[in-house]
Protein backbone atom coordinates (compact mmCIF):
# COMPACT_ATOMS: atom_id res chain seq x y z
CA UNK A 1 0.00 0.00 0.00
CA UNK A 2 1.60 3.28 1.04
CA UNK A 3 4.16 2.17 3.57
CA UNK A 4 3.99 0.72 7.04
CA UNK A 5 3.45 3.72 9.29
CA UNK A 6 0.09 3.59 11.06
CA UNK A 7 -0.90 6.53 13.23
CA UNK A 8 -2.84 6.40 16.44
CA UNK A 9 -6.05 7.00 14.45
CA UNK A 10 -5.38 3.83 12.52
CA UNK A 11 -4.78 5.44 9.15
CA UNK A 12 -1.51 5.01 7.31
CA UNK A 13 0.51 8.24 7.30
CA UNK A 14 -2.31 10.16 8.94
CA UNK A 15 0.02 12.78 10.43
CA UNK A 16 1.57 13.63 7.06
CA UNK A 17 -1.81 13.62 5.32
CA UNK A 18 -3.40 15.91 7.90
CA UNK A 19 -0.47 18.32 8.03
CA UNK A 20 -0.37 18.63 4.26
CA UNK A 21 -4.13 19.10 3.97
CA UNK A 22 -4.12 21.80 6.62
CA UNK A 23 -1.23 23.60 4.94
CA UNK A 24 -2.90 23.57 1.52
CA UNK A 25 -6.12 24.88 3.03
CA UNK A 26 -4.71 27.50 5.36
CA UNK A 27 -0.98 27.85 5.01
CA UNK A 28 1.50 29.95 3.14
CA UNK A 29 3.63 28.54 0.34
CA UNK A 30 6.53 27.67 2.66
CA UNK A 31 4.24 25.67 4.97
CA UNK A 32 2.79 23.82 1.99
CA UNK A 33 6.27 23.07 0.64
CA UNK A 34 7.45 21.66 3.98
CA UNK A 35 4.48 19.39 4.44
CA UNK A 36 4.59 18.36 0.80
CA UNK A 37 8.17 17.17 1.19
CA UNK A 38 7.18 15.12 4.23
CA UNK A 39 4.23 13.61 2.39
CA UNK A 40 6.24 12.77 -0.70
CA UNK A 41 8.72 10.93 1.48
CA UNK A 42 6.08 8.44 2.57
CA UNK A 43 3.68 8.16 -0.38
CA UNK A 44 4.06 6.84 -3.90
CA UNK A 45 3.87 9.44 -6.68
CA UNK A 46 0.43 8.14 -7.62
CA UNK A 47 -0.83 8.42 -4.05
CA UNK A 48 0.55 11.94 -3.72
CA UNK A 49 -1.36 13.04 -6.83
CA UNK A 50 -4.45 11.28 -5.46
CA UNK A 51 -4.22 13.34 -2.26
CA UNK A 52 -4.31 16.51 -4.36
CA UNK A 53 -7.34 15.16 -6.20
CA UNK A 54 -9.26 14.49 -2.96
CA UNK A 55 -8.46 17.96 -1.62
CA UNK A 56 -9.73 19.40 -4.91
CA UNK A 57 -12.87 17.25 -4.92
CA UNK A 58 -13.99 18.24 -1.44
CA UNK A 59 -13.35 21.91 -1.98
CA UNK A 60 -15.94 21.57 -4.74
CA UNK A 61 -18.35 19.39 -2.77
CA UNK A 62 -18.27 21.63 0.31
CA UNK A 63 -18.93 24.80 -1.67
CA UNK A 64 -21.72 23.31 -3.77
CA UNK A 65 -23.39 21.94 -0.64
CA UNK A 66 -23.09 25.12 1.39
CA UNK A 67 -24.04 27.45 -1.47
CA UNK A 68 -27.19 25.53 -2.40
CA UNK A 69 -28.38 24.65 1.10
CA UNK A 70 -28.83 20.96 0.44
CA UNK A 71 -29.47 18.73 3.44
CA UNK A 72 -27.31 15.70 4.04
CA UNK A 73 -29.02 12.64 2.60
CA UNK A 74 -30.54 10.39 5.28
CA UNK A 75 -28.52 7.40 4.07
CA UNK A 76 -25.23 9.29 4.28
CA UNK A 77 -26.24 10.81 7.61
CA UNK A 78 -26.82 7.35 8.99
CA UNK A 79 -23.49 6.06 7.69
CA UNK A 80 -21.55 8.88 9.33
CA UNK A 81 -23.55 9.51 12.51
CA UNK A 82 -20.84 8.35 14.93
CA UNK A 83 -18.08 10.35 13.27
CA UNK A 84 -20.28 13.45 13.10
CA UNK A 85 -21.02 13.13 16.77
CA UNK A 86 -17.36 12.64 17.69
CA UNK A 87 -16.25 15.62 15.62
CA UNK A 88 -19.18 17.75 16.81
CA UNK A 89 -20.03 18.76 13.27
CA UNK A 90 -23.37 20.13 14.46
CA UNK A 91 -21.42 23.25 15.46
CA UNK A 92 -21.05 24.30 11.84
CA UNK A 93 -23.62 26.80 10.60
CA UNK A 94 -24.33 24.67 7.54
CA UNK A 95 -25.74 21.90 9.75
CA UNK A 96 -28.90 24.04 9.81
CA UNK A 97 -29.58 22.92 6.23
CA UNK A 98 -29.99 19.36 7.48
CA UNK A 99 -31.79 20.22 10.71
CA UNK A 100 -34.34 22.30 8.81
CA UNK A 101 -35.27 19.40 6.54
CA UNK A 102 -38.82 18.24 7.28
CA UNK B 1 -8.03 25.50 -25.81
CA UNK B 2 -4.34 24.91 -25.13
CA UNK B 3 -3.34 21.76 -23.25
CA UNK B 4 -2.95 22.24 -19.53
CA UNK B 5 0.67 21.96 -18.40
CA UNK B 6 1.44 19.56 -15.55
CA UNK B 7 5.16 19.24 -16.24
CA UNK B 8 6.21 21.08 -13.05
CA UNK B 9 4.69 18.30 -10.94
CA UNK B 10 7.61 16.10 -11.95
CA UNK B 11 5.53 12.94 -11.92
CA UNK B 12 2.67 11.50 -13.92
CA UNK B 13 -0.81 12.95 -13.51
CA UNK B 14 -3.26 10.28 -14.56
CA UNK B 15 -5.29 10.68 -17.70
CA UNK B 16 -8.66 10.80 -15.92
CA UNK B 17 -7.64 13.89 -13.95
CA UNK B 18 -6.28 15.65 -17.02
CA UNK B 19 -9.48 14.90 -18.89
CA UNK B 20 -11.59 16.20 -15.99
CA UNK B 21 -9.69 19.48 -15.84
CA UNK B 22 -10.03 19.93 -19.56
CA UNK B 23 -13.75 19.19 -19.33
CA UNK B 24 -14.15 21.77 -16.57
CA UNK B 25 -12.35 24.48 -18.52
CA UNK B 26 -14.32 23.69 -21.68
CA UNK B 27 -17.49 23.90 -19.58
CA UNK B 28 -16.49 27.24 -18.07
CA UNK B 29 -15.60 28.91 -21.37
CA UNK B 30 -18.80 27.94 -23.19
CA UNK B 31 -22.05 29.91 -23.02
CA UNK B 32 -24.28 28.42 -20.35
CA UNK B 33 -27.99 28.49 -19.72
CA UNK B 34 -27.95 32.00 -18.25
CA UNK B 35 -24.47 33.53 -18.61
CA UNK B 36 -22.35 34.07 -21.73
CA UNK B 37 -18.91 32.53 -22.08
CA UNK B 38 -17.38 35.94 -21.43
CA UNK B 39 -19.38 36.32 -18.23
CA UNK B 40 -18.56 32.78 -17.08
CA UNK B 41 -14.82 33.27 -17.54
CA UNK B 42 -15.17 36.60 -15.72
CA UNK B 43 -16.87 34.79 -12.83
CA UNK B 44 -13.97 32.32 -12.75
CA UNK B 45 -11.45 35.17 -12.72
CA UNK B 46 -13.38 36.87 -9.94
CA UNK B 47 -13.28 33.67 -7.89
CA UNK B 48 -9.50 33.74 -8.11
CA UNK B 49 -9.36 37.42 -7.30
CA UNK B 50 -11.32 36.75 -4.11
CA UNK B 51 -8.39 34.85 -2.61
CA UNK B 52 -6.42 38.09 -2.34
CA UNK B 53 -9.32 40.39 -1.42
CA UNK B 54 -8.65 42.27 1.87
CA UNK B 55 -12.36 42.59 2.62
CA UNK B 56 -12.84 38.84 2.29
CA UNK B 57 -9.85 38.24 4.56
CA UNK B 58 -11.25 40.61 7.19
CA UNK B 59 -14.69 39.03 6.97
CA UNK B 60 -13.25 35.55 7.29
CA UNK B 61 -11.55 36.60 10.51
CA UNK B 62 -14.64 38.40 11.80
CA UNK B 63 -17.13 36.96 14.22
CA UNK B 64 -19.77 37.44 11.53
CA UNK B 65 -19.13 38.27 7.87
CA UNK B 66 -21.96 40.81 7.92
CA UNK B 67 -20.24 42.71 10.72
CA UNK B 68 -17.38 43.76 8.45
CA UNK B 69 -18.14 46.33 5.79
CA UNK B 70 -16.10 47.65 2.90
CA UNK B 71 -15.55 47.09 -0.78
CA UNK B 72 -14.15 44.06 -2.50
CA UNK B 73 -10.98 44.28 -4.54
CA UNK B 74 -12.38 42.91 -7.77
CA UNK B 75 -11.68 42.56 -11.47
CA UNK B 76 -14.23 45.23 -12.41
CA UNK B 77 -15.92 42.95 -14.92
CA UNK B 78 -19.05 42.04 -12.94
CA UNK B 79 -21.75 43.94 -11.02
CA UNK B 80 -21.10 44.45 -7.28
CA UNK B 81 -23.85 42.08 -6.15
CA UNK B 82 -22.39 39.30 -8.32
CA UNK B 83 -18.86 40.03 -7.09
CA UNK B 84 -20.01 39.72 -3.49
CA UNK B 85 -21.63 36.35 -4.13
CA UNK B 86 -18.57 34.99 -5.94
CA UNK B 87 -16.22 36.16 -3.20
CA UNK B 88 -18.37 34.71 -0.40
CA UNK B 89 -18.63 31.29 -2.03
CA UNK B 90 -14.90 31.15 -2.72
CA UNK B 91 -13.60 32.43 0.60
CA UNK B 92 -16.18 31.75 3.32
CA UNK B 93 -18.63 29.06 2.19
CA UNK B 94 -19.22 27.64 5.65
CA UNK B 95 -21.08 30.74 6.81
CA UNK B 96 -23.51 31.07 3.94
CA UNK B 97 -27.08 30.92 5.21
CA UNK B 98 -30.60 30.63 3.86
CA UNK B 99 -31.23 34.24 4.86
CA UNK B 100 -28.10 35.29 2.96
CA UNK B 101 -29.30 33.41 -0.12
CA UNK B 102 -32.73 35.06 0.07
CA UNK B 103 -30.97 38.42 0.19
CA UNK B 104 -28.97 37.50 -2.91
CA UNK B 105 -32.18 36.72 -4.80
CA UNK B 106 -33.86 39.88 -3.51
CA UNK B 107 -30.89 41.88 -4.81
CA UNK B 108 -31.55 40.65 -8.32
CA UNK B 109 -29.71 37.37 -8.87
CA UNK B 110 -32.36 34.75 -9.55
CA UNK B 111 -31.92 31.07 -8.71
CA UNK B 112 -30.98 29.84 -12.21
CA UNK B 113 -28.28 32.50 -12.61
CA UNK B 114 -27.12 31.78 -9.06
CA UNK B 115 -26.83 28.02 -9.58
CA UNK B 116 -24.83 28.49 -12.76
CA UNK B 117 -22.52 30.91 -10.96
CA UNK B 118 -22.06 28.40 -8.12
CA UNK B 119 -21.02 25.76 -10.65
CA UNK B 120 -18.39 27.96 -12.28
CA UNK B 121 -16.94 29.19 -8.98
CA UNK B 122 -16.77 25.77 -7.38
CA UNK B 123 -15.39 23.82 -10.32
CA UNK B 124 -12.59 26.32 -10.90
CA UNK B 125 -11.88 26.40 -7.16
CA UNK B 126 -11.37 22.65 -7.23
CA UNK B 127 -8.88 22.82 -10.08
CA UNK B 128 -7.06 25.65 -8.30
CA UNK B 129 -6.74 23.55 -5.14
CA UNK B 130 -5.41 20.65 -7.20
CA UNK B 131 -2.70 22.91 -8.61
CA UNK B 132 -1.87 24.42 -5.23
CA UNK B 133 -1.52 20.98 -3.68
CA UNK B 134 0.99 19.91 -6.31
CA UNK B 135 2.92 23.17 -6.38
CA UNK B 136 1.66 24.19 -9.80
CA UNK B 137 0.71 27.73 -10.71
CA UNK B 138 -3.02 27.98 -11.38
CA UNK B 139 -3.80 27.11 -14.98
CA UNK B 140 -4.53 30.14 -17.17
CA UNK B 141 -8.25 30.58 -17.61
CA UNK B 142 -9.48 29.68 -21.09
CA UNK B 143 -10.60 32.13 -23.69
CA UNK B 144 -14.39 32.42 -23.71
CA UNK B 145 -16.38 30.98 -26.59
CA UNK B 146 -18.85 33.21 -28.42
CA UNK B 147 -22.57 32.64 -28.32
CA UNK B 148 -25.63 33.38 -26.28
CA UNK B 149 -27.03 31.55 -23.26
CA UNK B 150 -29.62 28.89 -24.03
CA UNK B 151 -32.08 30.17 -21.38
CA UNK B 152 -33.13 26.55 -20.90
CA UNK B 153 -34.99 26.12 -17.61
CA UNK B 154 -35.74 22.46 -16.89
CA UNK B 155 -39.49 22.13 -16.41
CA UNK B 156 -39.12 19.32 -13.89
CA UNK B 157 -37.12 21.35 -11.34
CA UNK B 158 -39.10 21.70 -8.12
CA UNK B 159 -38.61 23.59 -4.87
CA UNK B 160 -37.91 21.20 -2.03
CA UNK B 161 -35.38 20.64 0.69
CA UNK B 162 -32.59 22.88 -0.66
CA UNK B 163 -32.47 26.64 -1.11
CA UNK B 164 -32.70 26.16 -4.87
CA UNK B 165 -35.12 24.04 -6.94
CA UNK B 166 -33.78 20.62 -7.93
CA UNK B 167 -34.75 17.78 -10.27
CA UNK B 168 -35.58 14.43 -8.68
CA UNK B 169 -33.93 11.49 -10.46
CA UNK B 170 -37.31 10.06 -11.46
CA UNK B 171 -38.18 13.41 -13.10
CA UNK B 172 -34.98 13.61 -15.17
CA UNK B 173 -36.48 12.84 -18.56
CA UNK B 174 -36.30 14.26 -22.08
CA UNK B 175 -33.33 16.60 -22.46
CA UNK B 176 -32.33 15.79 -18.88
CA UNK B 177 -32.56 12.00 -19.23
CA UNK B 178 -28.77 11.57 -19.19
CA UNK B 179 -28.11 14.24 -16.59
CA UNK B 180 -27.55 11.91 -13.65
CA UNK B 181 -24.99 9.12 -13.66
CA UNK B 182 -26.14 5.52 -13.64
CA UNK B 183 -26.36 4.79 -9.92
CA UNK B 184 -28.90 3.29 -7.54
CA UNK B 185 -28.78 6.40 -5.35
CA UNK B 186 -28.30 10.02 -6.47
CA UNK B 187 -27.20 12.08 -3.46
CA UNK B 188 -28.26 15.67 -3.00
CA UNK B 189 -24.77 16.89 -3.86
CA UNK B 190 -25.30 15.61 -7.41
CA UNK B 191 -28.84 17.04 -7.60
CA UNK B 192 -27.84 20.44 -6.21
CA UNK B 193 -26.97 22.07 -9.55
CA UNK B 194 -29.76 20.46 -11.56
CA UNK B 195 -31.31 23.80 -12.54
CA UNK B 196 -28.32 23.84 -14.92
CA UNK B 197 -28.06 20.30 -16.34
CA UNK B 198 -24.63 20.70 -17.96
CA UNK B 199 -23.23 21.74 -14.59
CA UNK B 200 -24.48 18.46 -13.12
CA UNK B 201 -22.89 16.47 -15.94
CA UNK B 202 -19.57 18.24 -15.44
CA UNK B 203 -19.70 17.92 -11.66
CA UNK B 204 -20.20 14.17 -11.51
CA UNK B 205 -17.68 13.45 -14.22
CA UNK B 206 -15.18 15.55 -12.28
CA UNK B 207 -16.08 13.71 -9.08
CA UNK B 208 -15.55 10.36 -10.81
CA UNK B 209 -11.97 11.37 -11.64
CA UNK B 210 -11.04 13.09 -8.40
CA UNK B 211 -12.87 10.97 -5.82
CA UNK B 212 -15.20 8.09 -6.63
CA UNK B 213 -17.90 7.29 -9.16
CA UNK B 214 -21.29 8.33 -7.75
CA UNK B 215 -22.45 4.71 -7.78
CA UNK B 216 -19.59 3.81 -5.41
CA UNK B 217 -19.94 6.59 -2.84
CA UNK B 218 -22.11 4.48 -0.53
CA UNK B 219 -19.87 1.43 -0.89
CA UNK B 220 -17.37 1.36 1.99
CA UNK B 221 -15.12 -1.03 0.06
CA UNK B 222 -14.67 1.37 -2.87
CA UNK B 223 -11.51 3.45 -2.99
CA UNK B 224 -9.90 5.92 -5.37
CA UNK B 225 -6.72 5.08 -7.21
CA UNK B 226 -3.56 4.79 -5.06
CA UNK B 227 -5.09 5.61 -1.66
CA UNK B 228 -7.04 3.39 0.71
CA UNK B 229 -10.54 4.42 1.73
CA UNK B 230 -9.53 5.41 5.27
CA UNK B 231 -6.86 7.76 3.95
CA UNK B 232 -9.34 9.19 1.48
CA UNK B 233 -12.01 9.86 4.08
CA UNK B 234 -9.46 11.33 6.50
CA UNK B 235 -8.43 13.91 3.90
CA UNK B 236 -12.04 14.59 2.94
CA UNK B 237 -13.10 15.05 6.54
CA UNK B 238 -10.23 17.44 7.23
CA UNK B 239 -10.99 19.55 4.17
CA UNK B 240 -14.65 19.71 5.11
CA UNK B 241 -13.90 20.59 8.72
CA UNK B 242 -11.61 23.43 7.62
CA UNK B 243 -14.34 24.63 5.27
CA UNK B 244 -16.79 24.35 8.19
CA UNK B 245 -19.02 22.18 6.03
CA UNK B 246 -21.54 19.83 7.65
CA UNK B 247 -22.40 18.00 4.42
Amino acid sequence: MNGEAISDVGVAHAAELLAFTEAVMRGDDAWVARTRAALRAVLSPEAYVAVAAIIAAFNVVDRVADATGIPLDPMLLGMSADVRDELQLERFASSANTRETP
Amino acid sequence: MDDLDYSAVGMPVRHELRAAHRLIFEHVRAPGNWWTGVQRVAIAAEARRATSCPLCRARKEGLSPSAVSGEHVDTGALPPNVVDVVHRIRTDPGRLSHAWFEGVVAAGLDAPHYVELVAVVTLVTGVDFFCRSLGLASFPLPDPLPGTPSCHLPASARPGTAWVPMIAPEDATGAEADMYPPAPFIPNIVRALSLVPDAVRTLWRSSDAHYLPVAEIGNPAARPAALDRMQTELIAARVSALNECFY
